[in-house]
């Protein structure tokens, strides 16, 4: 889903939908971690780039720092050229398991649902229903 | 001149944000605080780096962007609690962690007030039983008549009198049936919480929110 779309939709902040981006939101950071180390403005970038999931950025440092006292992430600071040092998360060997097994599930359901929803797809609502 | 005082105060701007954050999680242990703070100040820096020059505007779009310092630590400490809660099993971190969750959300205001009734109960039997020895006489659970033919049962901890044609219903049983439940009830009331908690943390990444 695009920003665009979200914002035609006349309520962004509808709770069903901010609960599916909550409930989205552990996989997709396990996801963008899967290729290496990132540190945490990164992984904002990131999430923005590569899902639209909207993330207010105040959420996700507390959820990599719960992530990392449940060992599926591990931090290191590093000394940046930028002049300051950068806290970098990776993915732990229980992280990578859980981020597979977080993606299996999601590929089942979605697949799933797909099916479900096929027939709304583009579907003009009927008269009745507006 | 001017542009040195701008970035000076925005620069204050940033001080002041950050100073907010770590009193506000002053309850963690100091090396994760300092930890917290240091991790968000390099993201702001980045951040009004990434947007050109440091103006008071800019800070204030990224402070803005990060929510309010309280609120940014409030995730921290609940996420902290509940997961020191769940690693112990301590009931007093049990309790703390309920607390915090009670002022956030209604679910978690009727959890902590559930988890108070079982704590009183399990407080009171224990209680019964322990007193029954100094209280011989009084102290049990008491079958009180109140009216006509009605009557009610009262566990009673044998400060005072116990009224006329009060039968004690245990005798000397009160002590070890007492213990028993007395903590039984506390550890049933610790497993709810700790099982309301993992639910919680299940239903939302970010503990109570």
């Amino acid at each position: 889903m695009s920003v665009t779309t979200a914002k035609a939709i006349p309520e962004p902040s509808d709770k069903w939908e901010v609960q599916v981006r909550k409930g989205c939101l552990e996989l997709a950071i396990l996801a963008v971690l899967w290729s290496g180390r990132l540190y945490g403005l990164e992984i904002l970038r990131r999430l923005a780039e590569g899902s639209a999931l909207i993330v207010p950025e105040g959420t996700v440092y507390p959820l990599l720092s719960r992530l990392k006292a449940e060992g599926l992430l591990t931090s290191e600071w590093v000394e940046a050229d930028a002049g300051h040092p950068r806290k970098y998360y990776k993915l732990t060997a229980s992280g990578r398991r859980r981020a597979v097994q977080m993606a299996e599930f999601w590929f089942t359901f979605s697949s799933n649902l797909d099916g479900l929803l096929a027939p709304l797809r583009l579907a003009p609502l009927r008269k009745e229903d507006r | 001149m001017t542009e040195v005082n701008l970035a000076q105060s925005a620069q204050k701007k940033i001080n002041k944000y950050l100073q907010d954050l770590g009193a506000a999680l002053r309850t963690l242990p100091s090396v994760q605080a300092r930890d917290i703070v240091a991790e968000l100040r390099s993201h702001i820096v980045d951040k009004v780096a990434a947007s050109g020059n440091m103006t008071a505007a800019v800070v204030e779009s990224v402070l803005a962007d990060l929510g309010r310092p309280e609120d940014l630590a409030s995730l921290y400490l609940t996420d902290d609690l509940q997961v020191r809660a769940l690693a112990s099993g301590s009931p007093l971190l049990i309790l703390r962690s309920l607390f915090r969750w009670a002022s956030l959300s209604l679910a978690g205001f009727l959890v902590l007030v559930s988890s108070l009734l079982g704590c009183s109960v399990a407080l009171a039997l224990v209680a019964c039983a322990l007193l029954k020895p100094i209280h011989p006489l009084t102290a049990g659970l008491w079958r009180i008549p109140d009216e006509a033919d009605s009557y009610s049962i009262s566990l009673r901890l044998g400060f005072g009198s116990v009224p006329p044609g009060s039968r004690d219903l245990l005798g000397w049983w009160i002590v070890p049936i007492g213990l028993l439940l007395g903590f039984g009830f506390f550890f049933l009331t610790a497993r709810f919480g700790l099982w309301s908690i993992r639910r919680l943390r299940r239903e939302s990444p970010i503990g109570a929110h």
